[in-house]
């Protein structure tokens, strides 16, 4: 069974104009089908407005299906009395670092969910000090989160959902407002958490994320327009393009290079093989 | 312009803005002190395009708000066209149409019915006559590269990009000479970064307009800037053409940056032994043309 079974997923949400009138309806994800397995590290690059928040929020029942099903573990999301469940299976991290902590202090933020799930005081410290080692943030576990840099804060954003102890964790753009080193503290982390066997699923904008995934998915206008391996995805770069993204600049440049007639194999997703190839075309062409 | 004549073109000009020991502390006195900026000087030019690049805390934000005199530095100051914007009875509301400042996530202050009204807003509030507000409006609105259809619509029935454009707009509308833009393009998507940044090129090369880039993203102040100024720990640590910058690869890895992925491939083939001039690609398509000149294509 797969921990996450998306089937013939339809979310639609009506406009408004100013008065309340209704001025039409928008289907933001559109048909969509996707099944995720026990620790798998799944990404979904889009567009804005490709649909693939409104996915992701599905999968913790942020929101609930217009047509079709989803089931985390086996749970209908739409059922109310396990909602809260499927909320402690699949944990959410979202963009804004500064939206997601309450605490005053980094280790009574962390131990928030787990107090609120009824968990008994000793366990919960237990539970506080374990995530914030996972996450590489227990020294900070005294400090106020609010001096804490944006990676820092979305580490501890992260410890919060490890202490409800989630099968899955989604992160939506999680790394949207940080600056590179904030970004692969989190990329590193949520990478370390899939290897200790939690279940990811990576929404973002940014391609050099994803190229250790062990899937993208690749949503344009509310369906699922790709999906395969990054080397598979990351080899079909015009029509990433034509979906207004775009390949790691690594492969990019692995694809020019191929376009303008050199010997490079598609979905080239590192500097060691780029090197690598250009290097082999070197001595053949020149011996 | 990457040539080494730069410098030599550039001193022959007037500066449009000069930064002179810019001193900028948080909770000055307290335990916490924070040396945002410290002693930072710099000049820049009519028609540059600069990238200020560093981690968060590196101070970069903290200098774009100085640079329109938002923040009043501790010491040191900012001269704009040769006067002192600190002394006392300069017109700093004034300074803030000539040194437009779009903040991160400038869609959020977006507050009228309609784009063109938002739009209209700052130049009526320097001053502008209503008929030249809106002529001003107009004119920007099509130069972002928003839709006819869109003037009358309200900001928050557009895209995220397109919100980005109009609050840029907004700031555009005041006709500023140095246009500061922090991290406008987070949160979009790799088409809608390239559009914002293409747009905001086109300031540089149609009106000569003079463009402080903030961003995190080395690719792009690769792509777009003529010079980098790095900022780390409230100074500034290099400032300079982009190859000259992106040549010190390991003082930027260890300040939590990078050079773009391209420079370091070529450094790599360099080392290698293929005949590439690591120093003339920074882009994709410069690095595609530096190694089919190495293959003899």
């Amino acid at each position: 069974m797969s921990l996450i079974d998306i089937d013939k997923l339809t979310f639609e949400y009506i406009r408004r104009d100013e008065e309340g009138g209704v001025e039409g309806i928008t289907t933001a994800v559109d048909d969509v089908s996707l099944k995720v397995h026990a620790g798998e590290f799944i990404a979904i690059l889009g567009a804005n407005g490709s649909g693939k928040s409104t996915l992701a929020k599905h999968i913790n029942a942020m929101l609930l299906p217009t047509e079709g099903q989803v089931t985390v573990e086996g749970m209908d999301t739409t059922d109310e009395g396990l909602q809260l469940k499927i909320r402690k299976t699949a944990g959410m991290v979202f963009q804004n670092p500064d939206n997601q902590i309450i605490g005053q202090v980094v280790e009574e933020d962390v131990g928030f969910g787990p107090e609120n799930l009824g968990v008994p005081t000793e366990k919960i410290i237990e539970r506080v000090k374990k995530s914030l080692k996972a996450v590489g943030m227990y020294e900070y576990r005294k400090k106020d989160p609010g001096r804490l840099s944006g990676g820092q804060k979305q580490r501890v954003s992260i410890a919060s959902v490890i202490a409800m102890h989630p099968k899955c964790i989604v992160f939506d753009e999680p790394t949207a407002m940080l600056d590179p080193g904030g970004r692969k503290e989190v990329i590193e982390t949520a990478k370390q958490l899939n290897k200790e066997g939690i279940t990811i699923i990576l929404i973002t904008h940014y391609m050099e994320e994803v190229t250790e995934a062990d899937k993208v998915f690749v949503m344009s206008k509310g369906k699922v327009a790709m999906t395969g391996t990054p080397r598979e995805v990351f080899s079909r770069v015009p029509e990433l393009k034509e979906l207004r993204l775009t390949v790691p600049e690594v492969t990019d440049l692995a694809w020019k290079l191929k376009e303008a007639g050199l010997d490079i194999p598609d979905g080239i997703l590192t500097e060691d093989e780029l090197v690598r190839s250009i290097k082999k075309e070197y001595s053949i062409r020149k011996n | 312009m990457r040539n080494e004549d730069k410098k030599t073109i550039e001193d022959s000009r007037i500066p449009l803005l000069v930064a002179d020991h810019l001193v900028y502390e948080y909770e000055t006195g307290s335990a916490n002190t924070v040396r945002a900026l410290d002693d930072v000087s710099f000049t820049i030019y009519p028609g540059e395009f600069i990238g200020l690049i560093g981690h968060t805390g590196s101070g970069k934000s903290t200098l774009a708000e100085t640079l329109n005199a938002l923040l009043t530095p501790k010491s040191g100051s900012i001269y704009f066209k040769g006067e002192d914007v600190f002394t006392k009875g300069y017109d700093r509301k004034k300074l803030r149409s000539h040194v437009g400042l779009v903040f991160q996530y400038p869609e959020h202050q977006l507050f009228e019915e309609t784009v063109f009204k938002d739009v209209c807003y700052g130049p009526k509030n320097i001053g502008m006559s209503r008929k030249q507000a809106e002529l001003t409006a107009y004119e920007t609105i099509k130069k972002v590269g928003l839709p006819d259809e869109c003037f009358y619509h309200s900001p928050f029935d557009l895209s995220g990009g397109q919100r980005r454009r109009v609050a840029i707009a907004g700031v555009l509308a005041m006709k500023p000479e140095l246009l500061v833009l922090d991290e406008p393009t987070a949160g979009l998507d790799p088409k809608g970064r390239e559009e914002i940044l293409d747009m905001i090129a086109g300031l540089k090369n149609e009106d000569n307009m003079s463009i402080v880039l903030v961003s995190h993203s080395m690719e792009d102040v690769a792509r777009y800037a003529d010079r980098i100024m790095v900022m780390d720990k409230g100074k500034k640590l290099f400032d300079d053409v982009p190859s000259e910058v992106f040549a010190h690869a390991d003082e930027l890895e260890k300040i939590g940056l990078a050079a773009p992925a391209v420079v370091s491939v070529m450094h790599r083939l360099k080392e290698a032994g293929i005949p590439v001039d690591d120093r003339m690609a920074l882009t994709t398509d410069e690095a595609v043309s530096e190694i089919m000149k190495a293959f003899g294509v």
